[in-house]
């Protein structure tokens, strides 16, 4: 489970390479010319994704015959204009297109001056073009950028992390629901601390499952940098990437880990309300659709950080592992409402935890046909 | 001592323990006999404070909390163990519960599966035990910390003559030591082997409580066992003698009405000559045991 998402990447990362190998001798051209000088002209500025071995139109018809190649160029320079044809199996993609014909007006204009014999500072003048300039207000474009990408992967690990464990947990606590062995547990430590141990026992498989990400991606990230085709990508976005990984850390961080408590702590108490062992996946219902309301609650408000009701459920516990971080990244809190809210989510961890505990033994002991409802008002109405 | 003083018990409308009383010193065996559903479980839960009763139930002049459960040692009726850990694993992690280390146990593993005949070793599945092994090694989680109290649900239930001697032995041992035991049975004869008092619970009442000699003797010595050359005919025209069972031969089982009447069967039954058998007792606990139970269905 825990190495899932890393062979899932590995998979993916060897299928592409794979598949670029592949794919990337039918993407080749070949270029044709009766002017050997254009030929090495075109093949000096265009050097990707071009076939120089082939030379001839048979051997380039052949090649195409055989799928090693998408299709070729002939350049003319006999007659007036110079004159280029692409052949091929498929239309020419946007970007050969423009690149081609770049390379044909350059190559023509060349041939014009040379034609009309024009002095260098006449032939200055003509290459004059018009400046068109950008101003983008950078900082502000990658930071509007990464909170949405934080924003994203941050309730994404939330909702998987909980939907993930809230049905590990509630089988687990379900599975000994009505066995003697609760009886001779029972007899040997209070039904609190059991609870208790349980949920960290729980917890610390959660804990190292998310330090084996942050080391696995940290060990990726090293080996992208290092990557001589993912290095000036990552060196182009490198203040994206930063502003990423400081929204994830930090309170956001506590508050995932905080969030997987409360979950984890409710999808115990579902586990111990189930009637049998086999209704587990039953018990697990409620709260993988809390966790679900919660994650897809976020979405309309991913652009309105700010709304009302984003602010009322980042201090409502169950919701507030989702709202508060999305108002953190959005920048718009100050640190003693992050902190209020914390307040709030750990002392109801806490009411939480002790009201299960005294309920637990009689949960756990009790072996009779109630319905999950059944057993959750009657313990409300034992309370 | 373990000391149960009027202890009383309703799920919703049934009553399971109606004003229970009874005091199990260290170093005594009580038995708690009763029909299925009699309450003797609940008692058992009541003790362990698995339920919420009304009363009053003391250990050592005090009421039974968290810091003592190291001092118990529990059987539950239903044999229930992690099948996924080894004997070794399972002994242990039991052990720790009750405030043993590992280091204090694993040395003593070996002794106690060989003194239950346990078939495996420490490293064996428990899921690969037969019933009846899995059924021992539970019984040695209950008795490896050794506990001063003993509540031992059913413990004989499944278990053949031979592992049954091997427990009462084990029984034996801890009341030598000065556990205070308390254990069900429906086994009137292991009862009787063990027991220094026993409780008879019926619907939650307490119908019999005593010693055995107690118990037997409060129906007086109404059988007679008789082994003679008479017949069956010949022995229930005895004056005072209400039924004659007949055991097996010449051997003989007489009811009678007035257990008085012993010396007058005995003359007229020897005539002053040798008899090869005649005892005369109160009933046996069997007996007593299906007397009052029939005494329910009436």
């Amino acid at each position: 489970m825990i190495l899932g998402p890393f062979l899932m990447v590995g998979l993916t990362i060897g299928i592409s390479y794979v598949s670029a190998n592949s794919t990337s001798k039918s993407r080749e051209i070949a270029v044709i010319s009766d002017s050997r000088p254009m030929r090495q002209a075109y093949l000096q500025q265009n050097s990707n994704n071009v076939n120089r071995k082939i030379q001839t139109t048979k051997a380039a018809k052949a090649a195409m015959a055989d799928n090693q190649l998408a299709g070729y160029l002939t350049f003319k320079t006999s007659g007036q204009p110079v004159q280029g044809d692409y052949h091929g199996n498929n239309a020419m993609g946007t970007g050969l297109k423009a690149q081609v014909q770049n390379f044909l007006t350059g190559y023509q204009q060349a041939q014009n001056y040379q034609q009309a014999k024009l002095t260098p500072k006449q032939q200055k003048l003509l290459a004059r073009t018009p400046v068109l300039k950008t101003h983008i207000v950078s900082k502000n474009g990658t930071a509007n950028l990464a909170k949405i990408i934080s924003f994203w992967v941050l309730v994404t690990l939330i909702y998987i992390i909980l939907i993930t464990y809230s049905s590990i947990t509630a089988q687990e606590i379900a599975s000994e629901k009505g066995t003697k062995i609760m009886e001779i547990i029972f007899s040997s430590t209070t039904a609190t601390s059991y609870f208790v141990g349980k949920i960290l026992g729980i917890l610390l498989v959660i804990a190292t499952q998310i330090i084996i990400y942050l080391c696995g991606g940290w060990a990726g990230y090293a080996i992208a940098t290092r990557n001589a085709t993912v290095s000036p990508l990552i060196t182009q976005n490198q203040s994206l990437i930063d502003t990423v990984i400081h929204n994830l850390l930090g309170l956001n961080l506590l508050y995932l880990f905080l969030g997987v408590i409360i979950y984890t702590i409710l999808a115990a108490y579902s586990g111990a309300l189930v009637a049998r062992a086999e209704d587990a996946s039953k018990a697990a219902q409620p709260v993988i659709m809390l966790g679900m309301f919660g994650f897809f609650a976020t979405f309309p408000f991913q652009n309105n950080m700010d709304a009302f009701l984003v602010k009322i459920l980042s201090y409502v516990p169950f919701f507030s592992s989702y709202f508060m971080p999305m108002r953190i990244i959005n920048g718009h809190v100050g640190l003693g409402e992050q902190l209020s809210s914390l307040a709030v989510l750990i002392v109801a961890i806490a009411l939480f935890s002790v009201y299960i505990g005294k309920q637990y033994q009689r949960l756990m002991l009790q072996t009779d046909s109630q319905s999950l409802w059944q057993h959750l008002f009657h313990s409300i109405r034992h309370r | 001592m373990l000391s149960i003083q009027h202890i009383s018990k309703h799920f919703e409308t049934v009553k399971a323990l109606n004003d229970v009383s009874f005091d199990v010193p260290n170093g005594q065996i009580l038995g708690l006999i009763g029909q299925n559903g009699a309450g003797k479980s609940t008692t058992f839960h009541s003790i362990l404070n698995f339920i919420q009763y009304e009363g009053q139930i003391q250990w050592q002049g005090h009421s039974l909390s968290a810091d003592d459960f190291n001092q118990i040692g529990y059987l539950p009726e239903e044999r229930s163990l992690m099948t996924k850990l080894t004997i070794e694993q399972q002994i242990i992690y039991l052990a720790r519960l009750k405030g043993r280390s590992a280091k204090e146990i694993r040395p003593q593993i070996d002794d106690w599966l060989t003194r239950f005949a346990v078939k495996g070793t420490r490293k064996s599945k428990i899921k690969d035990l037969s019933k009846g092994n899995q059924q021992k090694v539970q019984l040695i989680c209950t008795l490896i910390h050794e506990p001063s109290l003993l509540i031992l649900d059913e413990p004989f239930s499944g278990l053949d003559p031979v592992n049954a001697d091997l427990l009462k032995q084990a029984i034996l041992a801890a009341k030598d030591r000065g556990a205070a035991i308390i254990f069900s049975s429906h086994d009137m004869e292991n009862v009787s082997a063990l027991c220094d008092q026993l409780v008879m619970l019926r619907k939650g009442d307490v119908v019999l409580h005593g010693t055995l000699d107690e118990v037997r003797n409060q129906f007086g010595k109404s059988e007679l066992y008789v082994t003679t050359d008479w017949s069956q005919s010949q022995l229930a025209d005895l004056p005072h003698v209400q039924t004659v069972e007949s055991r097996h031969g010449r051997h003989y089982l007489l009811h009678l009405d007035d257990p008085a009447a012993g010396p007058a069967i005995f003359d007229a039954l020897t005539q002053g000559h040798y008899i090869e058998e005649f005892s005369q007792q109160p009933p046996s606990l069997d007996a007593i045991f299906r007397m009052k139970v029939g005494e329910t269905n009436v």
